[in-house]
């Protein structure tokens, strides 16, 4: 089963204001120069928020389910990470 | 209006603080970016309902079912070891919404009150009490009960702890499959209600740590892979949840299920003692300050014994001293301090994938009547009796 069709078992409620933001497209060219792809934040996802699109970071924000692993992989601190505000994001039923 | 106390977080830890705080007649409030308490937690999840009750009433706890048989499995390219035992403790498994509901019940009966999506941002310290501005507005209190989990953003910015690293960091994520009641007893060789877990500790494609639960009407699988892996070898976490159902039956074993829940959390590998758990009023609790017994993913028992230390101390305004050092007398907390350096060495060392290697290569040789593999492994002995004793101690 691909990721994305995991992604439907878990209910969202997106927030219109990203909670996932890229400090510097500039540190992610060095990381990638660094560390080659994927990077560590692609790495460690398990919701595929983040991909390597021509030379870019794109933050598919609206996927995240807010597990914390890519703030603490970034070797540059180059993700703004917060929570969806008024308990949007996620809702597990199981948990 | 001003609380006596500010209870961040509704999971077990801050639930915990909350209860017994309302119930020494502080004026509590709780705050939950959640929709609901559990909403937005993940376990395994198996609990250890002696230290539940050491807290709260658990005579209607909303148990999954009761773990009979636990199944250890050691795995790596010289084979498979298993081994099965009866638990000594009553263990059951629950589904963390409920489960975290059943808890903040308790508090909120003790009038303790809940503000549920509502995310603290800040803490401001305000002549002698505390402003908590949230994304909704802020709200003033005596004192604070920090009880964020492992992405405690609160008690970073407030220099209680640093961010964690990928070295001290588990990526953890899960799977729920849904089957009727019938079927997980079937296809599981169980007696009616009777529960299972199991641990893996695997070696392969990387060094990591397996579980499988079982619910009323659905299992729950997943896997800890330590962080560093995960970046070093390019690996995403759910290829290795794949290899985990693959390889140990388990894809076959959910078969005509459906997929109901994916979910992931990281797990703190790394905190108090080394991280300040106290500030001026402040008390930090549970994930917060990495209180999970690393070995066995025991995470809610502490989460609750330290929550309710920290109910005690905003009762009684505690010095930073003496909640540290109640934090310490408990058994629990200390043994997970305790386990630390145990802990790094494993998961830095990759002791993990050492072990299984070794013992499985043992006992294959053993089995084969050829003994010249021991020798090969004496000197690693007296450690991995230490450190096998302990993983076995606290599972059972
Ligand atoms: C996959 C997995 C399996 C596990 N299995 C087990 C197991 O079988 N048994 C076990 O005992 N432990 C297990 N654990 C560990 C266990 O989940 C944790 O140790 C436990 O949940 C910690 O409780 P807590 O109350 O400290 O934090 P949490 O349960 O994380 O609760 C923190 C609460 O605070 C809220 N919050 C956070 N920040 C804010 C904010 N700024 N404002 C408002 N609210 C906020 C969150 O929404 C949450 O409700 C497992 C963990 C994982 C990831
Ligand atoms: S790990 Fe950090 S710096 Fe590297 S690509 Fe990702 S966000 Fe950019
Ligand atoms: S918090 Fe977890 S799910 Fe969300 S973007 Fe980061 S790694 Fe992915």
């Amino acid at each position: 089963m691909k990721i994305e069709e995991k992604l439907y078992t878990l209910r969202y409620k997106r927030d219109e204001i990203p909670h996932l933001e890229i400090k510097d497209q500039m540190t992610c060219k060095k990381c990638e120069e660094t560390y080659g792809t994927p990077q560590p934040c692609i790495s460690v996802c398990p919701a595929n928020v983040y991909s390597w699109i021509n030379g870019k970071i794109v933050v598919s924000y609206e996927n995240c389910v807010e597990c914390g692993a890519c703030k603490i992989a970034c070797p540059f601190n180059n993700i703004i990470w917060k929570y969806p505000r008024y308990g949007l994001g996620i809702a597990l039923r199981y948990g | 209006m001003k609380f006596d106390v500010i209870v961040i977080g509704a999971g077990p830890a801050g639930s915990a603080a909350s209860l017994l705080a309302s119930k020494a007649g502080l004026k509590v409030l709780t705050i939950e970016r959640g929709p609901e308490p559990g909403s937005k937690n993940v376990s395994g999840a198996m609990i250890r309902v002696s230290e539940i009750a050491k807290v709260f009433d658990t005579s209607n706890l909303p148990a999954e079912r009761e773990v009979k048989k636990i199944k250890l499995m050691l795995s790596s390219k010289n084979g498979d070891v298993s081994v099965e035992a009866s638990p000594l403790t009553k263990l059951v498994t629950v589904s963390r919404l409920k489960f975290d509901k059943f808890l903040w019940q308790q508090a909120e009966n003790n009038k303790a009150l809940l503000i549920p999506k509502t995310t603290a941002l800040g803490i401001e310290k305000d002549s002698s009490s505390y402003k908590v501005i949230t994304d909704r507005g802020e709200i003033e209190g005596d004192k604070i009960v920090l009880a964020e989990g492992v992405n405690s953003l609160l008690s970073m910015k407030l220099g209680l702890r640093p961010e964690l690293s990928p070295e001290s960091t588990v990526q953890a994520i899960k799977e729920v499959y849904s089957l009727n009641k019938e079927e997980v007893s079937k296809r599981l060789n169980l007696s009616s209600d009777d529960g299972l877990a199991w641990r893996v500790i695997s070696n392969s494609p990387v060094p990591y740590a397996g579980f499988l639960y079982t619910y009323k009407d659905s299992i729950s699988v997943g896997v800890g892979i330590p962080m560093q892996e995960l970046i070093e070898r390019k690996i995403r976490p759910y290829e290795i949840l794949d290899e985990f159902e693959k390889k140990f039956g388990i894809t076959e074993l959910v078969k005509g299920s459906s997929l109901r829940e994916y979910s992931a959390k990281i797990i703190p590998e790394d905190g108090f003692p080394k991280w300040r758990a106290c500030k001026e009023g402040i008390y930090a609790v549970g994930d917060s300050i990495g209180l999970v017994n690393p070995l066995v993913f025991n995470g809610i028992g502490p989460a609750i014994i330290s929550g309710s230390i920290a109910g005690t101390a905003v009762t009684e305004s505690w010095s930073c001293q003496k909640y540290v050092s109640e934090l310490y007398n408990s058994r629990e907390i200390k043994e997970i301090a305790k386990l630390r350096p145990i802990e790094s060495e494993m998961l830095g060392k990759g002791y993990l994938s050492v072990y299984d290697d070794m013992i499985t290569n043992l006992i294959e040789s053993w089995i084969s009547g050829d003994l010249s593999e021991v020798s090969q492994y004496k000197s690693q002995f007296p450690s991995m009796i230490k450190h096998l004793l302990m993983l076995w101690g606290s599972m059972i």
